[in-house]
């Protein structure tokens, strides 16, 4: 299956880098949709939690009910949305499962949370 | 409780209800803020009429809070508008007015009053059931989702002073709703457990509640008001 693996970039405190962000996470999204391209968004744990502040937060968590939305749109038609958040010592491994879930194609409108950071905390 | 309370998006639905409800239970003085030139609210409710998108509007509120004179104890993070799309459709525009509105107004006005709130003060953002994803609306359930992130990251940097959450209503009946094609409309309820939509009173309930020592020991929440519909 194609696709492709988005990795969501730090921003800061302010407003117009967040935005900045997730129209980035926008565009590649409709790209992707329109050419029926299955896409896994990469975020970290911590932000997921509001750990890095809230613009990180923002981006993160915002990124993950998006990738909810395109999930059922993407049913559909035969594509799929993951995400994945990664501790930061797993960083490399979440490659892996980001390549994983695109080759797949049998999970969508997942999170795969990558290390054991999130044991115990709430669920996203 | 005895205070200032702002409340967004209050000259309808979810956040006139919000509003009324707060100025029908206390001392209190509540701010009501909205772009809505008629802004016809209780006479207990000071209508403040302000584009919260502009840079001028947090400031505008801020002085609003100033001259009430009394300590701000409470914030709703209310306004919100739906441009709904599939993604493969969805316009440059569409997206950012959604995110503008109801993701970068509220953190933009937060970061303004956050300095204000007194010991023991309240956030809530009103985000929806949507942020856990609804076809159609790549662009709301963004938002949505990045209020529940900003809940959480405000609820660990203003702790212990200030208490963050948010409420996640399912199908409210109000405008916005009625907006949806009745078939639609008549779908979504079917899928809901309670077999109803809900009402602005259950959400300013809900709102109350957490804006009160009633709940003084819940931050970085997110409630979710939607009959069940999450389950089913």
């Amino acid at each position: 299956m194609s696709g492709l693996v988005h990795w969501v970039e730090d921003v800061g405190e302010d407003w117009a880098a967040v935005l900045a962000e997730l129209t980035r996470a926008f565009n590649v999204s409709r790209s992707s949709a329109q050419g029926d391209d299955s896409i896994v968004y990469v975020i970290r744990q911590d932000d997921l939690l509001g750990r890095r502040g809230a613009g990180n937060a923002m981006v993160a968590c915002g990124l993950l009910s998006a990738a909810r939305t395109a999930a059922l749109e993407g049913a559909r038609k035969g594509w799929t949305a993951n995400v994945v958040a990664f501790d930061e010592a797993e960083r490399s491994a979440a490659e892996g499962w980001a390549h994983r879930l695109l080759d797949d194609g049998s999970v969508n409108g997942e999170l795969i949370r990558v290390g054991s950071g999130h044991i115990g905390k709430t669920l996203a | 409780m005895n205070g200032t309370i702002v409340v967004t998006g209050a000259a309808r639905g979810i956040g006139r209800a919000i509003a009324e409800k707060m100025a029908s239970t206390g001392p209190l003085t509540v701010i009501g803020v909205d772009i809505a030139p008629e802004l016809a609210l209780s006479e207990s409710i000071i209508p403040v009429q302000v584009d919260l998108t502009s840079i001028e509007g947090p400031g505008l509120i801020r002085k609003a809070v100033d001259a009430s004179g009394s300590p701000l104890v409470g914030l709703v993070n209310n306004a919100g508008i739906t441009r709904d799309a599939r993604l493969i459709n969805l316009t440059d525009e569409d997206f950012a007015a959604v995110l503008e509105i109801n993701l970068g107004a509220a953190y933009r006005l937060t970061m303004e009053l956050a300095p204000l709130m007194s010991d023991g003060g309240s956030i809530v953002n009103i985000a929806s059931r949507a942020y856990l994803g609804n076809f159609g609306q790549f662009n709301y359930s963004m938002s949505k989702g990045g209020v529940v992130g900003m809940t959480r990251a405000m609820a660990l940097s203003l702790a212990p002073h200030v208490r963050v959450n948010a409420v996640a209503p399912g199908l409210i009946s109000s405008e916005m709703s009625m907006a949806i094609p009745e078939d639609i409309r008549e779908k979504m309820v079917d899928s809901i457990p309670l077999d109803r939509m809900g009402t602005p009173d259950e959400i300013a309930n809900t709102v109350w509640w957490l804006l009160t020592p009633l709940s003084s020991y819940i931050t970085g929440e997110v409630i979710v008001v939607g009959g069940g519909r999450s389950l089913s």
